[in-house]
């Protein structure tokens, strides 16, 4: 039996084993839920279908009506998540992310204003909130009386959070809250804050904290600043959200004095199947217009729909959306059967999907040519909308390094176990000798898959074979990748960027991969061989791309140019400029 | 006076989805299809809700279908509908048996008032409610619509289209005929088709959704109802329209004259 409490199914992959249960069966929906989510959906269709000429205009004017989100909240929107005592659907990770889905194929303006409060606004009141906490708040925030935002960057705190300069200070029972927050989603709609503060740890020198708090716009000393201009995602409020001196009672602090970071994370980690879904329902809504559109062209006297590099661009989206798709519904299945260590695999979801988006927004945009760059068509607006997701909830880079920092996680251990016995060889060579040779003996299983269990996929279906040798073979390579990558760098591993980013591209490859294996296998097994005969098409072209490029990244452990890069960025900075002009 | 409201509803074929026939003819390739309320069914349901906004009564929803028909039940629940009962049955059918089918159901139920659309968009047979009152020997008047546009004040307030008098015994309808209007007045009980422009339907909110989960849905077996469940029509074969051959440009009258003459052969 799996603990669901530790399972992390990359981190077994660094280290050869494949926790095949976690990904096998390919998870769905309960059926209640699943039949309540089909009329959320189509409800949805219904509000937002006939909005597409306001959704552009709205992302003109950079701002959506008053009068729209009060539709919004009046429709439930906002209560998506919230349990359904409190007033919500108590929707799980699955629906969530499939309703998000849905409204971004609509406008991503309105997926973020929804998302943002669910996703992250709410979420760690659902999460870490006591139960008065919950009484307190919930049943607003799922009509929609409170809409929420999440508070955690500052001008000097982005992606190194833990370097926030708001405080929160006690006096007596109370703490006084002072600070700036930066570029915050519905900072300006907003009636729940959800905010990041220093709080002095008492006892420990001054040393402070990341706690987080409950702030509502109702309280002296809470404004907001205006809202911004921003590249996409236009119509989505973006602003500062200032604090100075607001009083708030020991009953506003959420999870624990000192826990703010640690919660952070968790509140971002749990959200991400939002994002996903938002970015797989941009997906389907560009491979419907630019297919359409690239049969109505003409050019060569053919529908460019004729032409193999249109084609390509096609193909390569619907391979792309497939997988993106499998990799957010694993993710939220993961979350959603009560796995508790799925920050990796879920860090993995957002940075495929949000790439993946870029690829077919970018690609779209190609087919449609010179329209696709004007703003009567869609897809300019996709693309500066697209941007985005890149780069908030953990910028891709960022998340890259903790993906593959985390995923060896274990290898770190194991390898610190045979270094301490390697010590303990000398005085005890008998006790020695035992743990060592366990730790050879599992390196020769993963070296050679001769011995060992978990060593690949059982349960698929047996169409996939092939794949499923070639995964199983990979997860070989995969493991013996991370023991070699932390072998040679130990410890300095922080400070190697290039060799982490490789190994994190490794693997989001096997991850997705193994997802898009288990969806497929799940579509076979349901549908036949036959009707699920494209999917398994999906399957093949997936795994030569993901063949490809793991292969070129194993290749450039040990043979690459991250020197020669280094050093060329390096004297760009000296120069600060290009150095050379060509005559 | 409180109305007994009687609506059916019938799941179909998404429009918006991409429709194939199977090679064979037998019917249509279902994989990636999606499923909705017939349309026309929607403003039946939203027309109920009017007069019950209006008038006080309930709002009953009946589907004949498998069970995934229960979708288009609680989705009438969640635009307001009090309860649903589906009468449960794979296979064919043909408006004949679901209007007899209906027909048990009006006699168990007794509404004031059966409000059905004027057709389903799958098979587009536009007979169902006609045979219905004829099987119930109720008035019928078909293709429900009112003089108001759907931009008109009366449709922002959610007025009905259809009138009840005032000791509640008589209904007056406008319908739709060619070229215009037609007002009737029907004495109740008594079956009304809608048309499309009779209104607006409304769509539900998830509040609304949440609440028809708790609403009673009753489940009847079709052959418990003593309906010979033989369909007198039968579809024996589909299959796509000829696609269309190109058109052409013509340069002039006489050319085309000689094209109509000599090609098509039609003058
Ligand atoms: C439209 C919009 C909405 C937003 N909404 C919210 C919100 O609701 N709540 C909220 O709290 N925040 C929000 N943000 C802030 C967002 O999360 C941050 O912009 C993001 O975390 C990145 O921080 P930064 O912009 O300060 O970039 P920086 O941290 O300055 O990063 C700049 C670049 O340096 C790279 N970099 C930084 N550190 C490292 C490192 N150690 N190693 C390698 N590379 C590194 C980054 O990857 C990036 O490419 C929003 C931002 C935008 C633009």
């Amino acid at each position: 039996m799996i603990d669901k409490s530790s399972a992390s199914f990359v981190q077994s992959l660094c280290m050869g084993q494949v926790l095949e249960e976690m990904l096998v069966p390919f998870p769905t929906m309960k059926k209640g839920e699943q039949e309540m989510l089909e009329q959320v959906l189509a409800s949805v269709n219904q509000l937002l279908a006939p909005r597409q000429k306001d959704f552009r205009e709205w992302d003109l004017a950079g701002e959506m009506p008053k009068e729209f989100i009060e539709e919004l909240k009046s429709f439930g929107l906002f209560g998506l998540i919230i349990p359904e005592e409190f007033g919500g659907m108590g929707f799980g990770s699955a629906a969530y992310s499939r309703v998000l889905q849905e409204i971004a194929r609509h406008d991503g303006s309105v997926a973020l204003t929804v998302g943002a409060h669910s996703s992250i606004g709410m979420r760690g009141l659902l999460l870490f909130g006591t139960p008065e906490q919950k009484k307190r708040w919930l049943p607003r925030l799922a009509t929609g009386e409170m809409i929420a935002a999440f508070c955690l960057t500052e001008p000097g705190a982005g992606s190194d959070a833990a370097a926030v300069r708001t405080t929160a200070v006690r006096d007596g029972n109370d703490w006084v809250l002072n600070g700036d927050k930066l570029w915050i989603t519905n900072g300006g709609i907003a009636q729940f804050y959800t905010v990041f503060a220093k709080t002095p740890v008492p006892g420990d020198g001054g040393k402070a904290q990341l706690t987080a708090f409950v702030v509502t716009s109702d309280m002296k000393g809470v404004s907001h600043g205006p809202h911004e201009d921003k590249m996409g995602i236009r119509a989505s409020n973006t602003t500062t959200v200032l604090f100075e001196d607001v009083r708030l009672t020991a009953d506003h602090v959420l999870g624990g004095v000192g826990k703010g970071f640690k919660n952070a994370m968790k509140i971002l980690n749990s959200g991400r199947t939002g994002l996903g879904g938002g970015c797989v329902g941009g997906m389907k809504s560009l491979i419907s217009l630019a297919t359409k559109q690239a049969k109505e062209r003409k050019q060569f006297g053919q529908p460019i729909s004729s032409f193999g590099l249109v084609k390509q661009k096609i193909g390569d989206m619907v391979v792309d959306c497939y997988a993106s798709e499998s990799v957010v519904t694993v993710v939220a299945g993961l979350i959603d059967g009560g796995y508790e260590d799925y920050a990796v695999e879920a860090a993995i979801s957002k940075v495929f999907a949000t790439e993946a988006l870029w690829r077919t927004a970018d690609e779209a945009l190609q087919v449609a040519g010179g329209n696709g760059y004007m703003r009567e068509y869609p897809y300019e607006r996709v693309v500066r909308d697209a941007r985005i997701n890149r780069l908030f909830e953990g910028t891709n880079d960022i998340l890259r390094l903790f993906i593959a920092l985390t995923g060896i996680n274990q290898v770190a251990a194991q390898l610190k176990d045979v270094s301490q016995t390697m010590k303990g060889v000398l005085a005890d060579p008998i006790k020695g000798f035992g743990v060592l040779s366990d730790y050879a003996k599992k390196t020769a299983a993963i070296r050679t898959g001769l011995v060992g269990d978990n060593r690949g996929f059982t349960k698929l279906h047996k169409a996939l074979e092939p794949q499923a040798e070639e995964f199983e073979e990979e997860v070989r390579e995969v493991a013996w990748a991370a023991d070699r990558i932390l072998r040679k760098h130990g410890k300095g591993i922080i400070g190697k960027q290039f060799a982490t980013r490789r190994l994190a591209d490794i693997l989001i490859d096997m991850f997705v991969f193994a997802c898009v294996l288990s969806r497929v296998s799940a579509a076979l097994q349901e549908k036949g061989e036959e009707q699920a005969a494209r999917e398994l098409e999906i399957a093949r072209v997936f795994a030569r791309r993901v063949r490809h490029s793991v292969r070129g990244n194993l290749r450039r452990i040990d043979v690459n140019d991250d020197e020669l890069v280094k050093s060329l960025a390096d004297d760009a900075f000296e120069r600060e400029a290009f150095g050379w002009d060509a005559r | 006076m409180p109305l007994k409201i009687l609506v059916t509803v019938k799941r179909v074929e998404d429009p918006e989805s991409k429709i194939k026939v199977k090679p064979d003819g037998t019917g249509i390739v279902t994989d990636g299809v999606n499923y909705k309320m017939n349309p026309f069914d929607e403003i039946g349901v939203e027309e109920a809700l009017r007069l019950k906004e209006k008038h006080g009564g309930e709002v009953v929803v009946a589907s004949i279908g498998g069970d995934k028909s229960i979708t288009e039940i609680r989705s009438a629940l969640a635009m307001g509908a009090d309860r649903g009962v589906l009468l449960k049955h794979e296979g064919a059918l043909d408006p004949l048996l679901v209007s007899a089918l209906f027909q048990k159901l009006t006699e168990q139920e007794k509404p004031d008032l059966v409000l059905l659309g004027k057709q389903s968009i799958d098979d587009d047979q536009n007979q169902t409610g006609q045979i219905l009152a004829e099987r119930l020997a109720w008035a019928q008047a078909t293709f429900a619509s009112k003089k108001e546009s759907l931009e008109s004040e009366a449709e922002q307030k959610k007025q009905p289209g259809l009138v009840l008098s005032a000791d509640g015994k008589k209904m007056q309808v406008v319908r739709e005929v060619d070229g215009g209007v037609e007002t009737l007045e029907v004495s109740l009980p008594a079956v009304v088709t809608v048309d499309l422009r009779l209104n607006k339907p409304r769509f539900a909110s998830l509040p609304g959704i949440m609440k028809a989960k708790k609403k009673e849905v009753k489940e009847i077996a079709t052959a418990s109802l003593g309906v010979e469940l033989q369909p007198k029509v039968v579809v024996k074969k589909l299959f796509e329209p000829p696609k269309r051959a190109g058109g052409a440009k013509v340069a002039d009258v006489p050319e085309l004259w000689k094209k109509l003459h000599e090609e098509a052969k039609v003058v």
